[in-house]
C-alpha cells in the first residue's frame, strides 16, 4: 500500500477499495471440453427454467437446440465421449462432477424422441458448392455447419455407410446403430447429398473434386492399424483391433478360438477385449505398463473386469508361436517402469530373463492407428499426418479436421470440423476470420462451492450385469430419467456466470443491483457503478465468481 | 380489530371459537436470518418450549457463512457486546467463550481537542466484549477465533434448530399458514414466521413494496473499517480500552476505535456518514495521534452498513413477528442487546401465549414500545451531546469533571457514570437522562465548567500519551 | 487479552464468609471452591467450574456472604451487579429461571447432606 498525502496534509495510506464488476468467465468444463461445448449454458436453461418462464419440456427443447449449435450428434457423443470436461468440473471435489456426459446423452435422446430439427443459421442460400471427403464425425460436423449456413454440400465416402469409426469401430453395447443412424440421417436431411463407395484418390481424383467444388474438406481419419513388429505377427490368427471390431460389428463369422490375447491399453483394446467376450472367448488383455497408466477410462476397465476380461500388466508380447498355421502361444516379456524421467514419465523397460509363454488361440493387436490413405494418392505433400493451421486450413479452398491430423477423440473431431467450417465460410464470403472468443477462464478458488447446497450426483441407470453378455447389441448404460435430468442440471454451479442466486441484490448496502425486466441465464441484474461503495462484499458473496473486482489502478 | 401485518397480507382466517392460534407439538417455525436476533430467538424458544414439553421444529434460513472472512461472512457492526448484555448472557448460562471474545474491554478513553480522559469500570474488570460478527476482516490470518454470530447460531443448532442455507426472497400468507420462498425456488409453509433479517438486506424493502400498511425501519449510513496494527502495537497503544472521540464534525454522532486481536475497528455513526466526513475525521489530530507515528494506515476491510433510526411498523401480524433490527432496536447503541431482548420476548410470547397478532400485541409490542420511547429520549441526549461537541467550553467542563472523578478513589462518579452508560449502552437513555437532571450533577458540572475554563486551567485533566502523567493539554 | 471478567491466581479468595456484597459471580474459566468456616475449621461445600455462579443470594437480599469462595487454579470470573440484574428481571423475570433452578438444587443438596449428617450422629 502506498503512502500519499491527503489534502489536509497528514499522511494517510490509500485505503482498500474494491469496486465490483460483472464479468462472464469461461467455466472449467468448457475449457476442458475438446469441442468447447457451452455446457453451462444448456444446463442453465434447464436449471433456471422456472425463473425464465419455461416448462421442463420447453427447457429441454431449448437446451437441446443450444447443445446442437456445437455438436449435431449429442445422443452419440453423450454415449461415447470419455468426458474430460467432468474431470475439471468445479463440483468434482464437493459431491461429484456434474454428469455432463449423461446429460448430453439425455438431451440427445430427447431430441430424437421429439424429432427436433437441427437449427438453421440462415435462410440465405449460397451458390458455392462444398465437398466433404469422409463421413466420420469431423466430416459430419463440417457438413452440418456449412449446410446450416446455406451451402450445398456433397459428401463422399469409400464405405457403403456413413459414420466412419463411429460406425465401424465402436461396439453396439456402447453405441447402438439406431442412435447413430438417426443422428446421421438428421444431418443429411439438411440437404446434403451422400456419394457412397467412392474413394477419392482412387475412384476419383482430389483435383477433379476441386475443379467441381468451391470448397473441400478432408476428413480422412486414421483407419490403418499399427502392428508390433514382433516375430510371428504376420499370419493367420493375428488380427488388428479395428479390423476385428469392424468384423464383429458387421456380424462376420470370426474364428477366434477359446483363448484370445488382446494387446494394448487404450479404448480400442478394451472395446476389442469386451467384444471378444461377447464372441464367447476367454480374454486376457496384455499391457506393457500398469493399470493406472492405462489410457482407457477407468469405468471401461472396471466393466471389462466385471465381464471377465483378465489383465496382464507390465507385460509385452515378444513372439507369437504357431503350430503349423494355428497360433498356440505368445511369449510374454515381463516389464518394469523406469524411474520418472525429466518429464516425470515412467517408461516401461524389459526385465531381463522374465519370459513366459501364454496359451492363445488368437491375438488381437490394438496398439494404435495410422493414416489409411496415402497423401501422394491425393496429390498432397505429407509424410504421414496432415499439417494444417489452427483453423484446419491446408490451403485456400482446402480444409481438414479429425484423426487425419493425428489420433484424437470424436469430440475433438467435431470441434475441428466446426472450426474449419467457420473459417471456410469466412473465406468464401470474404469475411474477417471470426475472432476466437477469448473469455477469461474462471479459477477454482473463485467458485465458492460451500455456497451450494449438497446434491449428490445422480446415478446413471445401467442394465443388470447378468444381461450384459447376453446379446452383443445390448446397451449397458441407460439414459437418465426425465426427472433425473432436471435434478442433475440443477447441480451445475454455473461457474463464472450469474445464475440468479440474488445474494448481491439482497446484500449490497447501497442497493446497487437492479433486476432486469427480461431475464435469461447470465442476465438477471444490472449493477450501478456510481452507487458502489467499494466494500467488495458482493464479489466475495457471488458463489459462481461472476462478480469480480474492477481494476482500479490508474 | 387488531392492527398488525395483515399481509403479506390479509389476516389469517379466524381460528374456531375457543381455539387459540397457538403452536402445538409438530408445529413449524421459520426464522429468517441468523443474526443475533434469529439465533437467540431459536435458542430461547427451543429451551423454553422444552421446559413446557412442547416439541416444535425450528428452521433457520441463513445463506451467510460466518466462517468466511471479510464482509461476506459478517453482519457488520462495531462488535461491542455491552456490559449489560454480557452480564445477562452470563446469567442465562451463556458465557462468551474466549475464542469469541477478541478482546475484553475494561475502560473507555475519551478523546477531545482539550484533552483525554480514561473512564474505567468501577471493578477494574473486563465486562465488555469486543467481538467479530463474522470471521474477522478480509485477508486476516486464520487464528483460533470464532464469529460471534456463528457462536450464537451454533447454540441454536445445538438446541435442535435446523439451519437451511438459503436466501429468502418472499414471505406470503397462504390460507392459514405462512409460506417462505427462496431464491433457488424452494418454498415451504410454517405456522409462524420470525423475520430477523436485520436491515442490511433487501428483504424488508421487498416486503414493504408488497404491503401497503407496512413501513420498514428507517435507516442511515454508517462506516466501519479495520486497521491491521498487530497484537503488540495494539496492546501498547490502545490497551483494553475503547477509544471514543468527541470532535466537532457535523453529522458525526459517535466515533470509536475498538481494539481487537490484531486489528482495530473504527466505527463512525451519525447522519449519513460519507467519504468527506471520513476524510475530515481522519485528518483531525486527535485521531491521527492514536496511531503509531501519527500515520493512519490503509484499512484492510470496510463497509458502510446501515443502522436503524426508526422502528418498523407494525412489528407483528398473525403468525408473523419482526425481531431485532428488522423490528426495533436501540438508537446507535447495544443493538445486539436489543436483539436479545426482542428475540426473547417474541419467543416467550410464542411459547406461553400464542402466535396471533393479538398475542404479539399484548406480550411483545410493549417491549418494542419501551425501546422506541427510550430512543426518543436518546435523540435528546445525542442532541445535547452534539451541543457539547460544538462547544470547547463545555468539552473542558465535562472532561474536567470526569478526570477529577477518576482520580478519586471513592466518591460519586456522576459524570463518569453518565459517560460510561452513554458510550457503552449499558443503561437506557432515559436512565442516563434522568441522572443528568440530578441537582448534584448539575451543580458539579457548573463548577467544573468554571474551573476548567479559568485561564491557565485550574483543573488538571487528561493523560498525556508521552509523559504518562495527568495534565491539561491546551 | 481475550476473555472477560477479572483474573485470579490459584488460592485467591473472592470473598469471605461474613463479608457484605451486592453482586453475583459467574466463572468464565478455571475453578473455585465454596468453603464454610466454623470454629476455625473449614468445610468444603462444593467445587464450581465454567458457567457456574455463586454469590447469588446477594442479588435478592442485602446480607452477608454465607460461605467463603476461593480459587483452586487460575480462574477468570465475571461479576453481575445487582442493579443490572434487577433491571433485567424487571423486564424479563425468566432471566432468574436458571438461578432459581440452581438454588433449589443447592438447597436439595444441602438438605440431603444434613439428613445424612444427622443419620451419622
Ligand atoms: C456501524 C454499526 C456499528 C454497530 N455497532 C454495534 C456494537 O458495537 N454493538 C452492538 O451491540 N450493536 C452494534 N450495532 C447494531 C447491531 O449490528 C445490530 O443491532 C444487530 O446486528 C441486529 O441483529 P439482527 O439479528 O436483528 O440482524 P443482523 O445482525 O443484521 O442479521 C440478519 C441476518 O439475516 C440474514 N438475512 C438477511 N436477509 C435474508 C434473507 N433474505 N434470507 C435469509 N437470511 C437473510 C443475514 O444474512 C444476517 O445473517 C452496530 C450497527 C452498525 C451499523
Ligand atoms: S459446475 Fe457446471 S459450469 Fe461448473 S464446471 Fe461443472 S458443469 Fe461446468
Ligand atoms: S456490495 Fe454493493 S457497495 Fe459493496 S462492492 Fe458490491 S456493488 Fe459495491
Ligand atoms: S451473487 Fe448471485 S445473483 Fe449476484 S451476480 Fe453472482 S450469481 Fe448472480
Amino acid at each position: 500500500m502506498s503512502a500519499t498525502r491527503t489534502r489536509h496534509g497528514g499522511p494517510v495510506e490509500l485505503p482498500f477499495q474494491v469496486l465490483a464488476r460483472q464479468s462472464e468467465k469461461m467455466p472449467p468444463c468448457q475449457a476442458r471440453c475438446p469441442n468447447s461445448g457451452d455446457i453451462r449454458s444448456w444446463l442453465g436453461i434447464i436449471a433456471q427454467r422456472g425463473r425464465n418462464g419455461l416448462s421442463l419440456d420447453e427447457a429441454y427443447d431449448k437446451a437441446w437446440r443450444r447443445l446442437v449449435e456445437f455438436n449435431p450428434m449429442p445422443a452419440t457423443i453423450g454415449r461415447i465421449c470419455p468426458h474430460p470436461c467432468e474431470d475439471l468440473c468445479s463440483r468434482a471435489e464437493k459431491d461429484g462432477a456434474v454428469s455432463i456426459n449423461a446429460m448430453e446423452r439425455f438431451l440427445g435422446d430427447w431430441g430424437l424422441s421429439r424429432a427436433l430439427e437441427l437449427p438453421q443459421r440462415a435462410t440465405e442460400r449460397f451458390p458455392e458448392s462444398v465437398a466433404v471427403i469422409g463421413t466420420g464425425p469431423a466430416s459430419l460436423s463440417f457438413a452440418y455447419q456449412m449446410a446450416r449456413r446455406g451451402y450445398p454440400v456433397t459428401m463422399y465416402d469409400k464405405d457403403q455407410q456413413p459414420g466412419g469409426m463411429l460406425r465401424h469401430a465402436i461396439p453396439d453395447y456402447r453405441l447402438p446403430r439406431t442412435i447413430l443412424d438417426a443422428e446421421v440421417e438428421r444431418i443429411l436431411a439438411l440437404d446434403i447429398s451422400l456419394h457412397s463407395n467412392v474413394e477419392i484418390g482412387h475412384d476419383e481424383s482430389l483435383q477433379a473434386l476441386r475443379d467441381e467444388h468451391a470448397m473441400i474438406f478432408l476428413g480422412l481419419g486414421a483407419q490403418a492399424p499399427k502392428y508390433l513388429g514382433i516375430p510371428g505377427e504376420k499370419g493367420p490368427g493375428v488380427i488388428a483391433g479395428i479390423g476385428y471390431l469392424r468384423q464383429h460389428k458387421d456380424l462376420d463369422e470370426i474364428e477366434l478360438g477359446a483363448q484370445v490375447l488382446v494387446i494394448g491399453g487404450g479404448n480400442t483394446a478394451i472395446d476389442a477385449a469386451r467384444s471378444a467376450r461377447r464372441d464367447g472367448a476367454r480374454v486376457t488383455l496384455v499391457y506393457r505398463r500398469g493399470e493406472s497408466e492405462m489410457p482407457a477410462a477407468q469405468q471401461e476397465i472396471d466393466d471389462a473386469r466385471q465381464e471377465g476380461v483378465e489383465f496382464r500388466f507390465l507385460s509385452t508380447p515378444a513372439r507369437i508361436i504357431r503350430d503349423r498355421d494355428r497360433v498356440r502361444q505368445v511369449e510374454i516379456q515381463g516389464m518394469r517402469l523406469t524411474e520418472p524421467d525429466a518429464d516425470g514419465r515412467r517408461r516401461p523397460e524389459p526385465v531381463p530373463g522374465e519370459l513366459e509363454q501364454l496359451p492363445a488361440d488368437s491375438v488381437i493387436v490394438a496398439v494404435s492407428q495410422m493414416p489409411g490413405w496415402r497423401a501422394a494418392d491425393l496429390g498432397l505433400d505429407s509424410e504421414s499426418w496432415l499439417q494444417a493451421d489452427d483453423e484446419g486450413k491446408l490451403e485456400r479452398g482446402l480444409f481438414t479436421g479429425g484423426d487425419d491430423l493425428g489420433p484424437g477423440i470424436a469430440s475433438r473431431a467435431i470441434a475441428q470440423g466446426r472450426r474449419a467450417a467457420e473459417s471456410a465460410h469466412a473465406e468464401l464470403r470474404g469475411l474477417a476470420p471470426a475472432p476466437r472468443p477469448r473469455t477469461l477462464r474462471i479459477t477454482h478458488e473463485s467458485v465458492r462451492t460451500d455456497y451450494y447446497a449438497d446434491r449428490p450426483r445422480s446415478q446413471t441407470p445401467r442394465r443388470p450385469e447378468e444381461e450384459w453378455l447376453t446379446d452383443p447389441a445390448v446397451e449397458i448404460d441407460l439414459t437418465l430419467s426425465y426427472e433425473q435430468a432436471s435434478e442433475e442440471a440443477a447441480r451445475c454451479m454455473s461457474c463464472g456466470l450469474c445464475f440468479d442466486c440474488q445474494q448481491c441484490y439482497m446484500y449490497c448496502n447501497p442497493g446497487g443491483f437492479t433486476r432486469v425486466a427480461e431475464t435469461r441465464p447470465g442476465h438477471y441484474f444490472v449493477m450501478a457503478l456510481d452507487l458502489c461503495e467499494g466494500c467488495g462484499k458482493c464479489i466475495e458473496l457471488c458463489p459462481c465468481g461472476y462478480l469480480e473486482a474492477r481494476d482500479t489502478a490508474g | 380489530m387488531v392492527e398488525g401485518l395483515e399481509l403479506l397480507t390479509g389476516k389469517a382466517p379466524k381460528p374456531h371459537k375457543g381455539e387459540a392460534m397457538a403452536l402445538e407439538d409438530g408445529s413449524r417455525i421459520a426464522v429468517i436470518g441468523a443474526g443475533p436476533a434469529g439465533s437467540m430467538f431459536s435458542h430461547f424458544f427451543l429451551s423454553m418450549a422444552e421446559t413446557v414439553g412442547l416439541s416444535v421444529n425450528v428452521d433457520i434460513f441463513e445463506p451467510r457463512r460466518f466462517c468466511h472472512r471479510g464482509p461476506a461472512g459478517c453482519n457488520h457492526c462495531g462488535g461491542i457486546v455491552s456490559e449489560s448484555l454480557v452480564q445477562r448472557l452470563a446469567t442465562e448460562g451463556l458465557s462468551l467463550p474466549d475464542c469469541v471474545v477478541q478482546r475484553g474491554i475494561e475502560s473507555y478513553t475519551l478523546h477531545t481537542d482539550v484533552g483525554d480522559v480514561e473512564i474505567a469500570t468501577p471493578l477494574q474488570e473486563k465486562r465488555i466484549a469486543a467481538i467479530y460478527r463474522g470471521n474477522g476482516p478480509r485477508s486476516s490470518e486464520p487464528v483460533d477465533t470464532q464469529s460471534f454470530d456463528g457462536y450464537l447460531l451454533d447454540l441454536a443448532r445445538n438446541r435442535g434448530a435446523r439451519v437451511i442455507p438459503r436466501l429468502v426472497t418472499d414471505v406470503r400468507r397462504n390460507e392459514d399458514l405462512m409460506t417462505v420462498h427462496c431464491a433457488d425456488q424452494f418454498s415451504d409453509s410454517y405456522e409462524l414466521v420470525v423475520v430477523a433479517t436485520g436491515i442490511n438486506s433487501r428483504l424488508m424493502e421487498m416486503l414493504e413494496n408488497e404491503t401497503a400498511e407496512f413501513a420498514r425501519p428507517a435507516r442511515t449510513k454508517t462506516f466501519i473499517c479495520e486497521f491491521h496494527l498487530g497484537r503488540d502495537v495494539i496492546r501498547e497503544t490502545f490497551g483494553p480500552s475503547m477509544h471514543v472521540f468527541l470532535l466537532d464534525i457535523p453529522r458525526l454522532e459517535f466515533a470509536a476505535l475498538i481494539p481487537k486481536g490484531d486489528y482495530v475497528t473504527l466505527c463512525l455513526l451519525g447522519d449519513d456518514i460519507d467519504e468527506n466526513l471520513i476524510d475530515t475525521f481522519f485528518s483531525s489530530p486527535e485521531v491521527r495521534d492514536r496511531f503509531p507515528g501519527g500515520v493512519i494506515p490503509g484499512h484492510v476491510c470496510h463497509c458502510y452498513p446501515r443502522i436503524n433510526i426508526r422502528a418498523a411498523t407494525p412489528v407483528y401480524g398473525d403468525r408473523l413477528v419482526l425481531i431485532g433490527d428488522s423490528g426495533t432496536t436501540r438508537l446507535f447503541k447495544d443493538g445486539i442487546g436489543a436483539a436479545y431482548r426482542t428475540s426473547k420476548a417474541a419467543a416467550k410470547t410464542a411459547v406461553f401465549h400464542g402466535v396471533s397478532a393479538e398475542d404479539f400485541k399484548n406480550y411483545y409490542a410493549p417491549l418494542c414500545r419501551r425501546i422506541d420511547n427510550d430512543n426518543r429520549v436518546g435523540k435528546l441526549v445525542f442532541t445535547f451531546a452534539s451541543l457539547v461537541q460544538k462547544s470547547r467550553f463545555a468539552r473542558r467542563g465535562i472532561l474536567n469533571m470526569a478526570a477529577n472523578e477518576q482520580q478519586q478513589v471513592d466518591g460519586p462518579r456522576r459524570m463518569s457514570g453518565v459517560l460510561w452508560d452513554l458510550f457503552s449502552g449499558s443503561a437506557s437513555y432515559t436512565d442516563v437522562f434522568l441522572r443528568t437532571l440530578h441537582p448534584a450533577y448539575v451543580g458539579t458540572l457548573l463548577w467544573n465548567l468554571v474551573a476548567a475554563n479559568l485561564p491557565r486551567g485550574a483543573g488538571r485533566i487528561g493523560r498525556d500519551a508521552e509523559r504518562g502523567d495527568d495534565h491539561v493539554r491546551h | 487479552m481475550a476473555g472477560l471478567g477479572k483474573e485470579y491466581k490459584a488460592g485467591e479468595v473472592i470473598f469471605r464468609q461474613g463479608d457484605t456484597g451486592n453482586c453475583m459471580f459467574v466463572i468464565q474459566n478455571g475453578e473455585v471452591e465454596a468453603i464454610a468456616e466454623s470454629d476455625g475449621r473449614e468445610f468444603r461445600l462444593r467445587r464450581m467450574g465454567p458457567n457456574d455462579f455463586f454469590g447469588e443470594m446477594a442479588l435478592f437480599e442485602e446480607e452477608t456472604r454465607t460461605a467463603t469462595i476461593r480459587t483452586t487454579k487460575p480462574t477468570r470470573i465475571l461479576s453481575i451487579d445487582k442493579k443490572n440484574f434487577l433491571g433485567g428481571i424487571h423486564e424479563d423475570p425468566s432471566l432468574a429461571f436458571r438461578i432459581v433452578q440452581t438454588m433449589s438444587h443447592r438447597i436439595r443438596d444441602l438438605t440431603d447432606r444434613l439428613a445424612r449428617y444427622e443419620q451419622q450422629q
